[in-house]
């Protein structure tokens, strides 16, 4: 027995925005006053100002740490401003908390989904909606979400559970999830993480045809191509600021660069190739399971030699993880082998793999790779405490430890006081320098780098690059796994691409586009040789 | 973000020292209120039980000792709690592994009274250092290999060797033609000397003073204590930057029943001389107090376990010159750790107004 409710709160919100007139595009649906938000120690909105039209896309562009993210959330009422005024339709609001937001017609979809995986889409969109009695009429529902979707075009498997969908998709049902209680108004962060290029370029045209029907985007992203193709007017931040609200027709992506980080920017460290060594890791039919298992990784095949770069593309969560896991140690292979200098390490411990030389860039610098309650030093020789020369005798020698810290600092540019700061009090570039500085002080013969510069600057994104391919040079085999196409072609001297646990293709980096690499990162291979 | 009565709770980015150390002493402040007012309740003028306290406590030279006497077995137990929740294994045995380290001191005591005295407190030191560390060695086995809790675990075998102590001392273990539920006494050239002439403080004091000396070593000055320290703040990057976890918990169990054992064996051979169930009044549980209001340093251990030891002898004096309880010292550890550890996370916040629309 369903209870049949109607909700007044939802029916009283028009679906489906009709085509407006010329006068009505300009009108301005948002409007944000002079708003500033201070967390301790950082003032991450300093007197913001900023209209939004309706219909339009709006790009927030800026590097990480710029505030974007925070103004988002301020419009969405997470954040409480300390000052300025939030107008939306020409009233003045004030935003207490994510329902206020919602009942005006705000939705926001965050990086991180926030979904309910073992539920269904349909339920996954009703939940949390406001209603009044105790059921749901999922029927009704249900109608109305297939509406939306013929609308625009979106085609999504309503009853399927979340957790089998690709991420792609479930960032549809973050948008659904927003449309289906009248938002005209959406706060996208940074939504193209997760999708590969083709599905960047079908986003794209289902939100255009979102904006026709009178909808109002704002979307986050520090990735200028797409700013240019697909936004109305961009609103660069840098540490807080507003530099300038722009029509993207009139700005070229090295004018926004320039606004964007400050100075000017050189976009490529260049990449000399150097021609490769010696085979140092080989992966033959590698084969992983879970605990059900269910096959993580499938008939991996790859080769890394000296003085190369690999680069595993791939949209994220597609076996990046696992892959990571089996090299450092820390999963068991089912079956399949794992050579390090044509030595048999398959299923080595993980103190077993870094003794063997190695090296590993964890994906997430602040979960799996540092300890930030610790000083500098301690991350520095994390891993690598048990060496002699930071001993005499038994006991740890600090003077030692500090003078090898402090070099460390030196040669990769860590700003801090003194090796005894603690991590937590670092900046995201300083942090992976920190991971940099420890990674490669052992000689590795082999370093495992996952998504490198994910959330850094552009600055420390150079500097990562430079320190990879100077590593390269060296004479280290490297894979680089990363989420980021331009960083792959910009690094590797080889592509490979990784979708639901299979290599899908390798090929020398010259050898193929990015277009070609994103269809076979949608599992799609084209029937040419 | 936490708002109530109009009133916003925002995490500080950073929290001073000065700031911190204010919080502690507001948090003794109000313990210190509450428990007036818990002496007040029992029908007594507080600034006399205070006064009884205090005097009874740290009033002279003797009184001072006792308290002293008092503090040992926390410090045993304290650094014990240390060293475990330093890799946040949660050590909740304590009180069984003192308890396993009496057992074999007693047995040490009662049968190789035919050594000279220094060879049997040494015997006794290694008995109890190796039954407090099998008792922890259980626990900790089980967490390694079948990922059982050490909460559970650890709390299950302190009632585990109360049982067997009690069929012991009902029993095989009982002293001959006694009512009482306990062994013999075992002879005076067994027991650890005294160290200050007189009094009732013994090795045992110098023993768990050198103990904290080596347990601050073993967690700051060596690669194994810094692993032990980097599992407890992040265990997955510990696991990826090669430590053996598994390994690892496993000897912090060891460690730490270890030195609650030899707590256990302290107080045999300098205070009691004999095996009975009173032994221990909870002081592997107040060591789980003690620790964390020591900030899990043995300095810090040392400090507050001498606090506690004045707590405990203190009382008494009040009681019997006021006629206040002596079970109110226990009520008035709680009331302390509960505002301190408040005091201390509150610290870490700052308390603003929430703006509200009218």
């Amino acid at each position: 027995m369903m209870v049949l409710v109607q909700d007044i709160k939802l029916a009283a919100k028009p679906l489906i925005l009709l085509p407006m007139s010329q006068e009505e595009i300009k009108e301005i649906i948002l409007r944000v006053e002079n708003l500033s938000k201070s967390f301790p120690g950082v003032l991450a909105n300093d007197r913001i100002s900023l209209d939004i039209r309706k219909g339009e896309i709006h790009c927030l562009l800026g590097e990480n740490g710029a505030g974007k993210s925070t103004l988002a959330e301020c419009l969405y009422g997470t954040y409480h401003p300390d000052s300025g005024k939030i107008f939306f339709k020409g009233e003045e609001v004030r935003l207490a908390s994510h329902q206020d937001a919602i009942s005006l017609g705000i939705g926001m979809v965050h990086q991180h989904f926030q979904l309910v995986p073992p539920m269904t889409v349909m339920e996954n969109i009703v939940a949390g909606t406001v209603h009044k009695g105790i059921g749901i009429n999922i029927r009704q529902a249900t109608e109305k979400v297939e509406k939306i979707c013929r609308n625009y075009g979106i085609e999504l498997p309503l009853n399927n559970i979340i957790s089998q969908l690709p991420v792609g998709q479930q960032q549809w049902v973050e948008i659904l999830k927003a449309l289906y209680v009248g938002a005209e108004f959406l706060l996208l962060d940074e939504p193209t993480a997760v999708l590969t290029p083709q599905e960047i370029k079908r986003f794209f045209s289902i939100l255009t045809k979102m904006t026709r029907a009178g909808l109002s985007i704002i979307l986050i992203t520090h990735k200028l191509n797409e700013v240019m193709d697909i936004s109305d007017r961009v609103t660069v931040m840098r540490k807080g600021k507003l530099i300038d609200t722009v029509d993207t027709a009139d700005v070229t992506q090295e004018n926004l660069a320039r606004m964007m980080v400050g100075r000017e920017v050189v976009f490529l460290i260049t990449n000399e190739k150097v021609p490769p060594g010696e085979t140092v890791l080989e992966i033959s039919d590698l084969q992983v399971v879970n605990a059900k298992h269910r096959s993580l990784l499938k008939d991996i095949n790859l080769r890394v030699r000296r003085k190369e770069i690999i680069g595993l593309a791939g949209v994220s969560g597609n076996g990046q993880r696992d892959l990571f896991d089996v090299i450092v140690g820390v999963r068991k292979i089912a079956s399949g082998k794992i050579l390090l200098d044509q030595e048999d390490v398959s299923n080595s411990p993980p103190w077993t793999m870094l003794k063997k030389g190695i090296a590993s860039i964890p994906q997430d610098r602040i979960e799996e790779g540092l300890l930030m309650e610790a000083p500098i030093y301690e991350n520095i020789i994390l891993g690598i405490q048990r060496c002699a020369q930071f001993r005499s005798g038994i006991l740890f020698n600090r003077r030692k430890i500090n003078a090898f810290s402090r070099e460390k600092m030196r040669d990769f540019d860590i700003m801090a006081g003194s090796p005894l700061q603690r991590v937590d009090t670092l900046s995201g570039g300083n942090l992976q320098k920190v991971i940099l500085a420890r990674e490669f002080s052992q000689n590795p013969k082999f370093l495992l780098a996952s998504q490198p510069t994910r959330g850094l600057d552009v600055g420390a994104i150079e500097y990562v690059h430079k320190c990879l391919l100077d590593l390269r040079n060296s004479g280290v085999g490297i894979l680089l796994i990363s989420e980021e196409l331009g960083e792959i072609f910009h690094l590797s001297d080889y592509i490979a691409v990784i979708y639901k646990g299979e290599i899908m293709g390798f090929c020398p980096t010259e050898d193929t586009t990015v277009e070609e690499v994103g269809l076979l990162m949608a599992g799609i291979r084209e029937s040419t040789p | 973000m936490i708002s109530i009565f109009g009133l916003t709770l925002e995490p500080r980015k950073k929290t001073s020292i000065p700031l911190q150390t204010a919080a502690i002493l507001v948090g003794l402040v109000a313990a210190f209120l509450v428990s007036a007012a818990l002496i007040a309740t029992a029908g007594a003028n507080v600034f006399n039980a205070l006064g009884y306290m205090f005097k009874g406590a740290y009033g002279d030279w003797d009184a001072f000792v006792e308290t002293l006497v008092q503090a040992t077995p926390l410090i045993f137990t304290g650094l014990a709690i240390v060293v475990a929740f330093r890799a946040k294994v949660f050590n909740i045995g304590a009180e069984g592994q003192f308890f396993a380290g009496a057992m074999a001191a007693t047995w040490i005591g009662l049968h190789l009274t035919g050594l000279p005295g220094p060879v049997v407190w040494v015997l006794i030191i290694i008995g109890s250092i190796i039954a407090g560390g099998i008792w922890g060695f259980i626990p900790g086995i089980l967490k390694a290999t079948l990922g059982a809790s050490e909460i559970i675990t650890t709390v299950m075998l302190n009632y585990v060797i109360l049982y067997i102590i009690s069929y012991l001392l009902s029993g095989p273990w009982r002293e001959p033609d006694q009512f009482y539920l306990q062994t013999a006494w075992f002879p005076d050239h067994c027991r650890f000397p005294a160290v200050v002439p007189l009094s009732r403080l013994h090795l045992g004091f110098i023993i768990s003073l050198v103990l904290a000396a080596v347990v601050y070593l073993l967690l700051w000055k060596t690669p194994f204590g810094f692993e032990i320290r980097s599992i407890g703040i992040n265990p997955r990057a510990s696991r990826y930057k090669g430590i053996r976890i598994k390994k690892t918990l496993v000897l912090v169990m060891v460690i730490s029943g270890a030195i609650a054992g030899l707590g256990g064996g302290s107080e045999i051979a300098g205070l009691h001389q004999q095996l009975r169930l009173d032994i221990s009044t909870g002081y592997g549980y107040t060591a789980i107090i003690i620790a964390l209001l020591g900030r899990l340093h043995p300095v810090g251990v040392i400090i507050v376990a001498i606090f506690f030891g004045g707590l405990v002898n203190g009382s008494t004096s009040m009681q019997i010159n006021t006629g206040v309880p002596v079970a109110l010292v226990h009520c008035i550890q709680g009331v302390v750790l509960i505002f301190v550890l408040t005091a201390e996370v509150l610290a870490t916040y700052r308390i603003r107004r929430t703006e509200i629309d009218e």
